[in-house]
């Protein structure tokens, strides 16, 4: 018999048979089996409900944080099974880091904000190095260097949101989740942080759910589309954009429900 | 409604699309008529038909990038606009054709009936029917008919190579017509090419339905 010799993508994290079931028995996410690739940004698109929130949150063990939701499958990331008895989620987070649609910075200075998780999690190098460097690699430091011991809460909606970024960053993270990350912002504000992820993908690898289709068009490698829990179509956003497989999600990027 | 205003565009470029493709027969027949009858009014006529065609595409170009700005099409929609760019700048290219056809007949006024002109009328009415075919496919989104519409591109190239043969024996016996010989040939390639510019547009409506590059015809 001849060997298979079809090269398979590499992924950093990969779920399988995923399903994510809620305390009142709704299962948000319905085994889903999927990979994504190191170094490339991956955006899970679907109408509200679709469970892709969901499935983003299942990845780094924030379900966990919500009484009563269950996990079921496995997420390989590094090797093991996240949801592996001896993980710490703590440690998986530190790893898998995640952007929230609404900027929360911490009620601290901008520089407290980036040094206090960074110690939280151990870090004992040079701090000063950490947050310039955390704040240079999300574009915010020239805005920002001369406010360092301002509160974070002074500064525009747009610049909270790359504070929590390169809050995320000094964690030295491999993924870093983003979950509408520019829902809450004005469009200059988000085409700021478009930029910072094209920017980030070459250091990073980022997963982002995103109900806006064009941002999914314009900033990803991949892009995911949900129905209903379930995984429909998963490939590169060109070709999902131009010509996708799934009726269910032509039906979808077209407009015709959702 | 969320594709109201969606389905109302594509409502007008089908019907445009429509008005465009019968406009270039209309101009193609015309043309092929005042050849024939050595009628340099009529010629004339074509070459006035030729630039309201060329509206039409520019109107066509406007109201599908008005589209595109938008409604932001993706996946069928957005294959559907580029498919009614190619539409209308193949007819607009078919229409030139016609034109030059018209154009040509000046040339041949003093002339008697040549029989070759039964082989481009031939030509002329296949590519009617490729025009008409591929307008019909674009608006009924019909695969099939798209593929059956090109093959018809075999049969105006088979009259083509057949009339370039027949000119070259004509030539040999001919020597002092050679410049009307060598425009006989030219309008013949006109009207080859307008095949090929309807195969083109078969190409791009397999693409909109399946959202495949197809190549027909090779």
């Amino acid at each position: 018999m001849m060997q298979e010799t079809t090269t398979r993508p590499s992924f950093i994290i990969e779920t399988k048979d995923l399903s994510i079931i809620y305390g009142d028995g709704h299962e948000g996410v319905k085994h889903v089996s999927m990979g994504f690739q190191e170094r490339n940004v991956t955006a899970i698109i679907g109408p509200s409900g679709c469970g892709k929130s969901t499935l983003l949150r299942g990845l780094n063990r924030m379900n966990e944080l919500i009484p009563g939701t269950r996990t079921l499958g496995e997420v390989w990331y590094s090797n093991k099974n996240i949801y592996g008895p001896s993980v710490d989620p703590v440690v998986i987070r530190r790893h898998i880091g995640m952007v929230f649609q609404k900027p929360n910075p911490f009620p601290k200075s901008v520089y407290q904000n980036i040094a206090w998780a960074a110690k939280a999690h151990g870090y004992s190098g040079n701090m000063d190095e950490l947050v310039e460097n955390s704040l240079h690699k999300a574009a915010l430091w020239e805005e920002v260097k001369d406010k360092l011991k301002k509160s974070a809460l002074a500064l525009s909606g747009g610049q909270q949101q790359r504070l929590c970024i390169a809050r995320a960053i000094a964690l030295q993270p491999d993924v870093i989740l983003m979950d509408e990350p520019t829902s809450a912002l004005d469009p200059i504000a988000a085409s700021y942080i478009e930029d910072l992820i094209s920017e980030l993908r070459k250091d990073y690898t980022i997963i982002i759910v995103t109900h806006n289709m064009q941002q999914a068009g314009r900033i990803s490698d991949n892009t995911a589309f949900m129905l209903l829990g379930d995984l429909i179509e998963v490939g590169p956003t060109k070709k999902l954009f131009i010509a996708p497989e799934d009726e269910r999600t032509e039906r979808y990027l077209t407009g015709r429900f959702g | 409604m969320p594709r109201e205003a969606f389905e109302r565009s594509i409502e007008e470029i089908n019907a445009r699309i429509t008005a465009m493709g019968a406009a270039t027969v209309d101009a193609l027949q015309k043309a092929m008529f005042a050849f024939r009858e050595r009628d340099l009014d009529s010629a004339k006529k074509i070459k006035k038909a030729d630039v309201l065609i060329d509206i039409q595409q520019l109107e066509i170009d406007d109201l599908i990038a008005t589209t595109m700005a938008t409604q932001q099409p993706v996946a069928k929609d957005l294959r559907l606009l580029l498919c009614a760019i190619q539409m209308a700048s193949d007819l607009e290219r078919g229409a030139d054709y016609a034109a030059h056809l018209a154009k040509a007949t000046k040339f041949f006024v003093q002339e008697p009936q040549w029989r070759q002109t039964e082989i481009l009328e031939q030509m002329a009415n296949i590519g009617a029917s490729m025009i008409t075919g591929t307008v019909n496919a674009f608006i009924g989104r019909d695969a099939q008919l798209a593929r059956q519409t090109s093959l018809l591109d075999d049969q105006i190239d088979h009259l083509h190579k057949g009339l370039i043969k027949e000119m070259v024996l004509l030539l040999g016996t001919r020597p002092d017509d050679a410049e009307k010989v060598t425009k006989f040939i030219q309008v013949s390639g006109y009207l080859e090419r307008l095949g090929d510019h309807m195969t083109n547009a078969c190409e791009s409506i397999l693409y909109m339905i399946e959202g495949i590059h197809v190549e027909l015809n090779t």
